[in-house]
């Protein structure tokens, strides 16, 4: 794999004064894949984003990026990858093309190559009717749709995206990752940090960042397995209240918390399977049953992580693959 | 396919002078501040705040009620800077003062009449308001001037070679009418390119920190060299469109002379206005927000390039501390420049030192910003 791999960070660390943002931190990403980087707000994901560009020289450490070593050579990852940064993205006061024309002429595309490049971006994002818009009326989903557009004017291998999806509604928000799996499938590799854990589930694999370390690193599946052994199941039906006090009770059982009109159940999957729960359940007085087992959120698996990160000292290395 | 790096550059800076002319043109401020406040400042200047004489009541307390006497009272009071505000007793002349019946009083001894008949000098005073020193200067520079003309009559009435009473300034040689228009464009050329510059770059540069978009440009394959030169053009050009405007409109509105070579103006205001841009890149990569720059700006701008530039206050009059401080203005050696150029005709050979000092700053203030100005944040 090595050689193959579009990003690879080997011992990645940033000093501020005596505070560590990001400590030691190691993985690859592969070419082609979406890579989401998680973590609460001041976790150390923008400064990793900021070393991984070129913006920011790592303390200690080697990153790799797109064949350019990021502290010997910053100018060759500039110009082979795109950012889309977390503050600032576009020009409010310039029509959408005038947006496009500025960012392809600051990685040097001109001409007819820079027109053709526009349009196909415009196509893409779905931006063709407003061309000559100003990009400050328009609403925040598509403004990130275009900001995306303009990070891969110019074709990079890699495009970083810092928290992209910050403060845009659910449904444009949606639109956005169907932009980003559509780059993916184009073969760009797609480096994006984010907090919505909902939006994690569309990454290939997951990188989990607690106090500047990396914990946890896996596939979303890998991780929910890894992080949540527990059978999860989901509970509706009548005089539920009265059979959860009783059910709470049993060995085996680790949680049963209130979910919507229902129960989120969480059982120790060698004592419990989905009838034996029911059937305990229907004991307690409970009707009109129906369990149904499901898969742990990543919710779940983050503050799995957070909690057992807090309690020692970084277990979740050997997590990392 | 790939393009020379040469023309990659000139991409790049193509790229971020016309987002800059965008940025410009959808800013109505920008335009008003560049453009449309030259010409009202020149204009209030050259009509509003002139300092030329007009209509001053003056106040004659006539004692020798001669022919002569006459005749020199009337060369004030028919002079267009003089209106009559009647017999004044110049004893009482802080009383007519005080009331502001006349700013000045022309008081003409008696015997006046006989003494220029016998060929000696003819003695006339004039008290002058003094609480506007201003205008007191102007009231007493014009009396000069008018007190030779009339010399000059009265010798040659007599047929002899009168010896002039008073010397004229040195200064009025190139303006002979003290018209302050004259006086005043080099000096508002300076000061409105010196703002303009200086304020402009600073809050367009100090915009992009505010904006964050600072760090998607350095995100990008754009130089530090690229984002300076495609930030400055578009300024240099928008200074160099005042510059002719106030020129124009000076030439035009107030008749101020362009009497030496217009292509010396131009290059005097490029090396002018490379250094006020370099001083509002100098502000803003300290600064970095918009408020302060805007602040910083305006008075590293405004003024030494009123103050200190000779524009208001001629440099020689200074106390010594202040003398030495207009050295590092470069105002004051544009400003010179342009009286050079524009009102003597003078060349090259006489404004060199002030375009080598010119230089000397441009060359220092930018040097200094763009090392400061770092892409990468070690």
């Amino acid at each position: 794999m090595r050689g193959e791999a579009a990003i690879e960070v080997v011992g990645l660390t940033r000093r501020f004064g005596s505070f560590t943002a990001v400590d030691g931190v190691t993985f690859d990403v592969e070419r082609g894949e979406i890579f989401g980087y998680l973590g609460a707000n001041g976790a150390g994901k923008s400064t990793t984003i900021r070393m991984l560009i070129g913006l920011l020289a790592p303390s200690s450490g080697t990153a790799v990026v797109a064949g350019h070593d990021v502290a010997a050579d910053p100018e060759g990852v500039k110009s082979s990858i795109g950012y889309m940064s977390q503050k600032f993205s576009l020009y409010l006061d310039l029509p959408v093309s005038e947006n496009l024309r500025f960012f392809g002429g600051a990685y040097g595309l001109w001409g007819r190559e820079l027109e053709m490049r526009a349009d196909e971006v415009l196509e893409l994002t779905g931006l063709a009717a407003h061309r000559r818009t100003i990009t400050g009326t328009l609403p925040g989903g598509i403004r990130q749709r275009l900001a995306l557009g303009s990070a891969v004017l110019h074709r990079p291998s890699i495009v970083f995206l810092d928290e992209p999806t910050a403060g845009v509604d659910p449904v444009a928000r949606r639109g956005f990752w169907r932009l980003i799996r559509d780059l993916a499938r184009g073969g760009t590799t797609v480096f994006v940090t984010t907090h919505y854990l909902d939006e994690a589930e569309y990454c290939r694999r997951i990188g989990l960042m607690v106090d500047g370390r990396l914990v946890a690193l896996d596939t979303p599946s890998a991780l929910k397995r890894t992080w949540v052994p527990d059978r999860v199941l989901v509970v509706r039906g009548k005089a539920l209240p009265g059979a959860a006090a009783a059910f709470r009770e049993q060995p085996g059982v680790r949680a049963v918390e209130p979910f919507g009109a229902g129960l989120h159940v969480r059982v120790d999957p060698a004592r419990w399977d989905r009838s034996g729960v029911e059937a305990a359940l229907a004991r307690g007085g409970a009707e009109n049953l129906s369990v149904d087992e499901t898969e742990p959120s990543l919710e779940d698996v983050f503050l799995a992580v957070v909690g057992r990160t807090g309690a020692e000292e970084a277990p979740g290395k050997e997590l990392v693959r | 396919m790939s393009p020379s790096p040469l023309k990659r550059f000139g991409v790049r800076v193509g790229a971020m002078a016309w987002k800059e002319v965008l940025h410009i043109r959808r800013d109505p401020r920008t335009i008003i501040l560049a453009l449309i406040m030259p010409v009202v400042l020149l204009l209030i200047f050259g009509y509003g705040v002139s300092f030329d004489l007009d209509r001053i009541p003056l106040g004659v307390s006539d004692q020798d009620h001669s022919e002569a006497s006459r005749r020199l009272s009337l060369a004030f009071t028919t002079s267009k800077e003089f209106a009559p505000a009647g017999g004044e007793d110049a004893d009482r002349a802080d009383t007519a003062f005080r009331r502001r019946r006349a700013r000045a009083i022309l008081v003409i001894p008696q015997g006046y009449a006989k003494e220029l008949a016998r060929g000696e000098i003819g003695r006339a005073e004039l008290l002058v308001d003094g609480a506007d020193p201003v205008t007191a200067n102007q009231i007493l520079t014009k009396a000069d001037a008018i007190a030779l003309a009339e010399t000059q009559r009265v010798a040659s009435a007599a047929g002899v070679d009168a010896r002039p009473l008073l010397q004229v300034k040195v200064w009025t040689r190139y303006n002979p009418e003290a018209r302050s228009a004259v006086f005043m464009v080099p000096g508002l050329a300076a000061y409105l390119m010196a703002i303009g510059s200086v304020l402009l770059t600073a809050l367009t540069i100090a915009g992009e920190w505010e904006r964050g978009s600072m760090e998607q440009l350095f995100a990008s394959p754009v130089g530090r060299l690229e984002i300076v030169l495609g930030k400055l053009l578009p300024y240099l050009g928008l200074g160099l469109v005042q510059l002719l405007l106030v020129v124009v409109v000076g030439a035009t509105v107030f008749d101020v002379p362009i009497r030496g070579s217009p292509l010396l103006v131009l290059f005097a205001g490029i090396l002018f206005l490379i250094g006020m841009l370099g001083q509002g890149l100098f502000i803003s990569v300290v600064a970095k927000n918009q408020l302060v720059a805007t602040q910083a700006g305006a008075l590293s701008s405004l003024l030494p390039s009123m103050l200190l530039s000779g524009m208001l206050v001629p440099i020689d009059n200074m106390p010594l501390p202040l003398r030495l401080l207009s050295l590092v203005v470069p105002a004051r050696y544009l400003v010179d420049s342009l009286r050079q150029v524009l009102l003597k005709g003078n060349g090259l050979e006489g404004i060199w030192p002030d375009l080598v000092a010119m230089a000397i700053f441009a060359a220092a203030i930018v040097g200094i910003a763009t090392a400061r100005f770092k892409r990468r944040i070690a």
